[in-house]
């Protein structure tokens, strides 16, 4: 599909419209493998023992590790996927299911306060412009999705601006 | 750079993150992140790459724990913004670097650090990430004078 009017129209809708969703319980097994995966051996991340030492209840996540995270449920059947392999369904309000390429452009975080595994987290997400640029390998949309992420009090854990491209 | 000798300019030392295909899945299974380009290398070529990519949020990673590794227990990243302007195989030795770009008054005892981030790939020296971040530090860690 490539850019087009509709992919165009299509996020044009979604500019302004705000979603909330809820992340459940953030598990130290996650923020674990998250850390592992890094290489991150830091015992703040991965010893209860150690991360209450310094008066937190439980292990930390990474910093980035709330935003790292694509989805926090259980995956999409299969015939909800896009041909990259995203989900079609989730993440991204006004990417269509098929025929466009999803790539990361960067992403400007504010750490507000450690998230301790066992919190539970929802996340609300605004689209929040698009662009267009011409590249060699044709038009390409540039989306700004802001993310705030709130603790059970609705206190903020986390704030991003999310860029991601489309072509 | 050591705490105490920080002012703007100061390099801190660089850290590398050798990459592997292993570690791309690991981080795409850790994260739910369904993209093909993470893990098959076929697909990634039709999108004219030669293997399967970092993810960008695991250069963030990296950007991540450079910072949080300065900081250690005194200090605290407040910010980290990164910005992918080239893509790193699977494989690729990725390289962090940070300079001091400003340092500014913080609370009482304190300053806001601020740093500018690069990661280069050790293939060919290219630029992959460029980012800044804010540290809050202790004042102790900074020259005298250098907070402006």
């Amino acid at each position: 599909m490539a850019v087009d009017d509709a992919l165009r129209a299509s996020l044009q809708d979604e500019v302004g419209v705000e979603h909330v969703e809820s992340l459940g319980e953030i598990s130290a097994t996650l923020t674990r493998r998250y850390a592992a995966a890094v290489g991150e051996r830091d015992p703040l991340y991965h010893d209860v023992a150690y991360a209450q030492s310094l008066g937190y209840a439980n292990v930390l996540a990474p910093p980035n590790f709330l935003p790292g995270v694509i989805n926090w449920g259980e995956g999409a059947p299969y015939d909800r996927l896009r041909e990259d392999g995203t989900e079609a369904d989730t993440h991204l309000p006004g990417v269509p299911a098929k025929g466009v390429r999803v790539m990361g452009g960067g992403e400007e975080m504010h750490f507000t306060r450690p998230v301790v595994a066992g919190t539970v987290v929802a996340r609300r997400t605004v689209l929040l412009d698009v662009n267009e640029r011409e590249t060699r390998q044709g038009a390409m949309l540039v989306a700004r999705y802001a993310d705030e992420y709130l603790d059970e009090s609705g206190d903020e854990l986390l704030r991003s601006v999310r860029t991601v491209l489309l072509r | 750079m050591t705490p105490k000798e920080l002012r703007v300019g100061s390099v801190h030392d660089p850290a590398t993150n050798e990459t592997s295909i292993v570690q791309v899945f690991r981080y795409s299974a850790a994260t739910w992140n369904t993209h093909r380009i993470h893990y098959d290398k076929d697909y990634a070529t039709t999108e004219g790459y030669p293997g399967v990519l970092v993810q960008s949020h695991l250069h963030g990673a990296f950007l991540t724990k450079y910072c949080t590794d300065l900081a250690g227990r005194d200090a605290t990243l407040r910010d980290l913004s990164l910005r992918v302007k080239k893509f790193a195989v699977a494989g690729e030795s990725l390289t962090v670097v940070g300079t001091v770009s400003a340092v500014r008054p913080g609370e009482p005892g304190r300053a806001l650090l601020d740093l500018t981030l690069v990661e280069t790939r050790g293939s060919d020296d290219e630029v992959c990430v460029e980012g800044t971040a804010t540290l809050d530090v202790p004042l102790t860690w900074i020259d005298e004078g250098a907070v402006v």
